[in-house]
């Protein structure tokens, strides 16, 4: 059975009331919207958010999926509406990405014991993300989703301007613009001393 | 020098519906034309730079589980905890209360039903030791609920203590998640802990009550052959 069908079958068994078919659905795409969250919000409490209000609201409307669209295309829908409500709703708000890595770096740090954890690793990747969230918070929170769409989710431009409510061509003009911006942004900080 | 067709030809090089020939008309032109190459190479490198990502574990959450079975009990289990059955001791508690503050009696007579408000004095005495014991019954049953669960919780929490310390040798990301799910299933245990103690209050209830309906046709009795 394809991944397509299983979402399909999930989500009729969750309908019924099966509180595993529901597990089983979220399982499948927390990591994914956790992480669009991280890229998307810059840091994990409002990636966490972003998180819960996703699948709440796939929770409330769950009977209203119809096996024509996919689901993941559907979910990641969701997400990209709640991301703009939530950025919105945070615009006001100091960015927490810098305390934020510092405070996971410290957690991560206090864990590591002599296990098969490495936690160099893991730090290295998590400042490499971090530094790739921070880059990426320069950008409008329009600019970041196409972005996010495009490279992170592997969108088409088309299907891309279908999901904002745009043109194709204004897609286009925003990922050039964005990536014209990453750029800048980058250079900026390796200038940096 | 700068190129006038850069901007136009990055946009649809990045654009993954490009027909065959105009991705080849595009890659002639860039072969040939020194900014927009560069331009070119200067994106992608920002654009693989994004790729670096690593996805990172998301951190413990219930995923909506008690949302889900709360809302799901009913029409799963016919009689959830939230469902209607709990209400009609609660409803019968209130309708007898009534009979005995108010000391109604009910008699029937061969003109029918009558009821009256008149104090029935020597039953008073009775009714009002029942009420007390009635009462005494009901805090007696909470307390006893109420002990048992803190009492479970602080079991759990020994007992947590106990992993934590095990775990804590041998301490990886994949150990925190096994500590998160157990302490969530000693919660969600908690809560049907809850759930049975709160059932047993409300048969209880059920018993008492039974108990003073007899009381009142007992009332009802001596007011009809007095
Ligand atoms: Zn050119």
């Amino acid at each position: 059975m394809s991944l397509i069908d299983e979402d399909q079958e999930l989500v009729a068994a969750a309908i019924n009331g099966s509180a595993n078919a529901w597990e089983k659905l979220v399982k499948r795409y927390e990591g994914k919207i956790y992480n669009q969250g991280l890229r998307l919000m810059g840091n994990s409490s409002d990636a966490m958010d972003l998180t819960q209000e996703v699948f709440l609201g796939l929770y409330r409307n769950l009977h209203r999926f119809r096996g024509d669209a996919k689901f993941s295309t559907w979910i990641f829908r969701i997400a990209h509406n709640k991301a703009i409500d939530l950025s919105r709703r945070n615009r006001f708000l100091p960015s927490r990405t810098q305390i934020e890595m510092q405070e996971e770096i410290d957690a991560l740090e206090a864990v590591h014991g002599a296990s098969s954890f490495e936690p160099e690793k893991a730090i290295g990747e998590l400042q490499q993300n971090n530094q790739i969230a921070r880059i990426l918070g320069k950008l409008s929170i329009e600019q970041r989703l196409v972005v996010e769409l495009k490279v992170f989710q592997s969108l088409t431009f088309e299907e891309i301007a279908i999901m904002q409510d745009v043109s194709a061509n204004t897609v286009k003009t925003r990922f050039y613009a964005a990536l014209k911006k990453l750029k800048a942004v980058s250079e900026e900080y390796y200038a940096l001393p | 020098m700068p190129c006038p067709k850069t901007e136009y030809l990055i946009q649809e090089y990045f654009a993954d519906d490009l027909a065959p020939v105009a991705r080849e008309e595009i890659e002639v032109h860039f072969n040939s034309c020194e900014y927009c190459s560069n331009e070119l190479e200067v994106l992608l490198r920002s654009q693989s730079d994004l790729s670096q990502w690593q996805d990172q574990q998301v951190p413990h959450w219930d995923r909506g589980m008690e949302l889900f079975r709360r809302e799901h009990s009913v029409i799963n289990e016919g009689r959830g905890f939230w469902s209607g059955w709990q209400w009609i001791s609660t409803a019968v508690s209130l309708a007898m209360l009534a009979v005995l503050l108010l000391n109604v009696n009910v008699v029937s007579n061969e003109e029918g039903f009558s009821i009256s408000f008149d104090a029935l004095g020597a039953q008073n005495a009775y009714l009002d030791a029942r009420m007390l014991a009635f009462e005494q019954g009901q805090k007696e049953a909470m307390d006893a609920l109420v002990q048992r669960i803190e009492d479970s919780q602080e079991g759990n929490n020994i007992e947590l203590l106990q992993v934590v310390m095990e775990q804590a040798q041998q301490t990886t990301i994949e150990n925190l998640e096994v500590i998160y799910a157990y302490f969530e299933r000693q919660r969600l245990q908690d809560l049907e802990d809850m759930r049975v103690g709160y059932q047993e209050l409300v048969d209880n209830d059920f018993a008492t009550i039974r108990s003073l309906q007899q009381i009142a046709q007992f009332i009802s009795y001596q007011g009809e052959i007095r």
